[in-house]
C-alpha cells in the first residue's frame, strides 16, 4: 500500500517534471508521434510509392505500431538510467529498488495512454472500423507493461555497473525499430522468415496491438503466445536478475 | 521487542577499485563468502544493539565505515553478511537536498519527499504548515527549487525529514544546517525530539554536537567497533588513536 502511494507520486512528479515549462505540454505527447508517423507515411508512400506493404490506410497502420514502440524507446532509456538519475534518492530513501524501473515504465504509460487520442481521431476520420479483436489492444497493454518492466529491471542494474550500456541500449532500440514489424507487418516478411521474427518480443504485441483493425482471426495464436511468453518469462526472468544485483548496485550507485 | 536497532556481526565488502574486471557471470554464479581481489571489508563483524529512546553517536576518522553503518541502519544499503533489525521506522537526515527535485516547487517537494518517507496524504496535509513555517521559506513556496540558495534548499530538506515523526533519527553530520539563527532551531528541534524520546543515532565530528546530546557512544576504526561504550570513552579512543598518528 504504501509502496503503491510512492509509486503514484514518482508517475505524478515525472509527469510535472515533463510538462512543466513547455508551452504545448501534453500537446508534445500527441505531435511526437504523430509527426513521426507522417514522416514514415510520406517517405513509404508518397516518395517511394510502395502501396502494398501494411495494411491500408497505412497511416493509421503506422501509427498503430509506432505509438507502442515509442512507449517501448523511451521506457527503455529512462528506466535503465533510472538508478543512476534518481541516486539522490535511492541512496538516501528505504523504498524497494525496484520502483525506480517500475515508476519509469509506468510514467510513460501514462504517456502512451495519453497519447491514443490520436489514434481515435485517425480511426474516425478514416472511418475505420473496428472489430471484436479490438480486446487484444488491452492484452497487448499489459504484456507490454509486463515486458518492459522485466528488461528494465535487467537493464537498470547493469547499466550502474557498465555506464556503456546506455549506447549499446540506444543503437538496439534504433535497430529494433527496423526489425520489428512497425512500417511493416508479419505477412510483408518472407515466409521463411515469419516465424523467425517471433525471436523479436515486440512482433507478437505489436501485431495484437492491431489486430482490432485489420482482424486476425486464427492468425492470432503464434502473436499471441510469443507475446506471452516473452512477457512473462522476461517478467520473471527480470525480477530474479534485479534481486541478484540488487546489493551489488547499491554500493555503486 | 526491547531494542530499537539490533546489529548483528554485520559485514561489508567494496571494491578498493572502481574501473574492475565486470563479468556478470562472476556475480550470477558467485558463491558465498569468496573474497575477490581488489575488495575490502568497510565494516566486519560489527555487532551493538540501541535501546528505544537511547542517544547513540558514531565516532570515527574519515573513511572508517560510519557512514556506511548508517546508511546500511537507513536500508539503503544491503550488508554482505550479518543482519540489522530496525524496530519501528527511521527519519534518515542523510542527504538532505537529495530528494529535492530542482523543476518542482516547494509545495510540491514537500508532498513528495514526505510522501515518498511513507506519510499519508493527511498527515502530509496536517503537517505542512509546521513545515513551511519551520523551514522561513515563507513567500518562496510556489517557487521552483531550482531558484531556491543551496542554504534554503538545506533548510527545507531538514524540515521536511524532522517531522516525520519516525521513532528513529539517523542522523549524518547535518545535525544543524543553514545559518546561525536557523542552526538554533536545529539545536531546539532535537531537544524536543529526544525529549519525545525518539531514538538517535549520530555520526559526527563535532564534539560539541555529541556532547550535547549523546551519552552512550560507538567508535568504529578500520570497519571494526572498537569501542561500545560511554560517549566519553568512545571520543578518548578516538582522541588517543588520532594522537598516536599526530605524534
Amino acid at each position: 500500500m504504501k509502496h503503491l502511494q510512492a509509486l503514484r507520486l514518482l508517475v505524478v512528479r515525472d509527469l510535472q517534471i515533463r510538462y512543466a515549462g513547455t508551452w504545448l505540454g501534453y500537446l508534445w505527447s500527441l505531435l511526437d508521434p504523430l509527426f513521426m508517423a507522417l514522416i514514415y507515411w510520406m517517405v513509404f508512400t508518397v516518395i517511394l510509392g510502395a502501396r502494398g506493404v501494411g495494411e491500408q490506410p497505412y497511416l493509421l497502420f503506422l501509427l498503430a505500431g509506432i505509438l507502442p514502440w515509442v512507449w517501448l524507446a523511451s521506457s527503455l532509456g529512462e528506466s535503465s538510467r533510472s538508478l543512476i538519475t534518481e541516486n539522490r534518492l535511492v541512496r538516501s530513501i528505504a523504498i524497494p529498488r525496484m520502483l525506480w524501473v517500475i515508476k519509469s515504465v509506468s510514467s510513460k504509460a501514462v504517456e502512451f495512454v495519453l497519447a491514443l487520442p490520436i489514434l481515435i481521431a485517425l480511426t474516425v476520420i478514416f472511418k475505420q472500423t473496428l472489430n471484436w479483436e479490438i480486446i487484444w489492444f488491452f492484452v497487448a497493454f499489459v504484456l507490454q507493461y509486463l515486458l518492459l518492466v522485466g528488461i528494465g529491471l535487467i537493464l537498470a542494474p547493469l547499466t550502474v555497473l557498465a555506464r556503456d550500456m546506455k549506447n549499446i541500449i540506444r543503437l538496439l532500440t534504433r535497430l529494433g525499430f527496423y526489425l520489428t514489424p512497425i512500417i511493416y507487418s508479419v505477412a510483408d516478411i518472407p515466409e521463411a522468415g515469419q516465424n523467425l521474427s517471433y525471436l523479436n518480443p515486440m512482433t507478437g504485441i505489436v501485431t495484437l496491438y492491431r489486430a482490432g483493425f485489420w482482424p486476425q482471426g486464427e492468425q492470432i495464436i503464434v502473436p499471441l503466445i510469443a507475446a506471452i511468453v516473452w512477457s512473462l518469462g522476461l517478467f520473471v526472468i527480470g525480477i530474479f536478475f534485479f534481486k541478484k544485483l540488487e546489493a551489488t548496485v547499491l554500493k555503486e550507485v | 521487542m526491547d531494542f530499537a536497532i539490533k546489529v548483528e556481526n554485520l559485514g561489508i565488502r567494496f571494491n578498493r577499485n572502481r574501473k574492475r574486471k565486470f563479468s556478470i557471470r562472476e556475480m550470477i554464479l558467485q558463491t558465498k563468502n569468496t573474497t575477490p581481489k581488489g575488495s575490502f571489508w568497510a565494516l566486519k563483524n560489527v555487532s551493538f544493539e540501541v535501546k528505544p529512546g537511547e542517544a547513540v553517536g558514531l565516532v570515527g576518522a574519515n573513511g572508517q565505515g560510519k557512514s556506511t553503518l548508517l546508511r546500511i541502519i537507513a536500508g539503503v544499503l544491503i550488508p554482505d553478511v550479518g543482519t540489522v533489525q530496525v524496530n519501528g521506522g527511521v527519519a534518515p537526515m542523510i542527504e538532505l537536498t537529495g530528494g529535492l527535485k530542482s523543476d518542482l516547487t516547494a509545495r510540491d517537494n514537500i508532498w513528495l519527499v514526505a510522501g515518498l518517507h511513507g506519510l499519508s496524504k493527511k498527515e502530509v496535509a496536517q503537517k505542512f504548515d509546521e513545515i513551511v513555517d519551520f523551514s522561513g521559506i515563507g513567500d518562496f513556496l510556489d517557487t521552483p527549487v531550482r531558484h531556491f540558495s543551496s542554504g534554503m534548499r538545506v533548510r527545507l530538506g531538514f524540515s521536511i525529514v524532522t517531522s516525520l515523526n519516525e521513532p528513529i533519527l539517523l542522523v549524518d553530520e547535518a545535525l544543524a544546517v543553514g545559518d546561525a539563527e536557523f542552526k538554533i532551531k536545529c539545536y531546539n528541534r532535537m531537544e524536543d525530539l529526544l525529549n519525545k524520546g525518539k531514538t538517535l543515532f549520530l555520526v559526527s565530528h563535532k564534539e560539541e554536537d555529541l556532547n550535547r546530546f549523546c551519552t552512550r557512544g560507538l567508535y568504529l576504526k578500520n570497519g571494526e567497533l572498537l569501542v561500545d561504550g560511554t560517549l566519553t570513552q568512545a571520543l578518548n579512543s578516538h582522541l588517543k588513536d588520532q594522537g598516536a598518528l599526530d605524534g
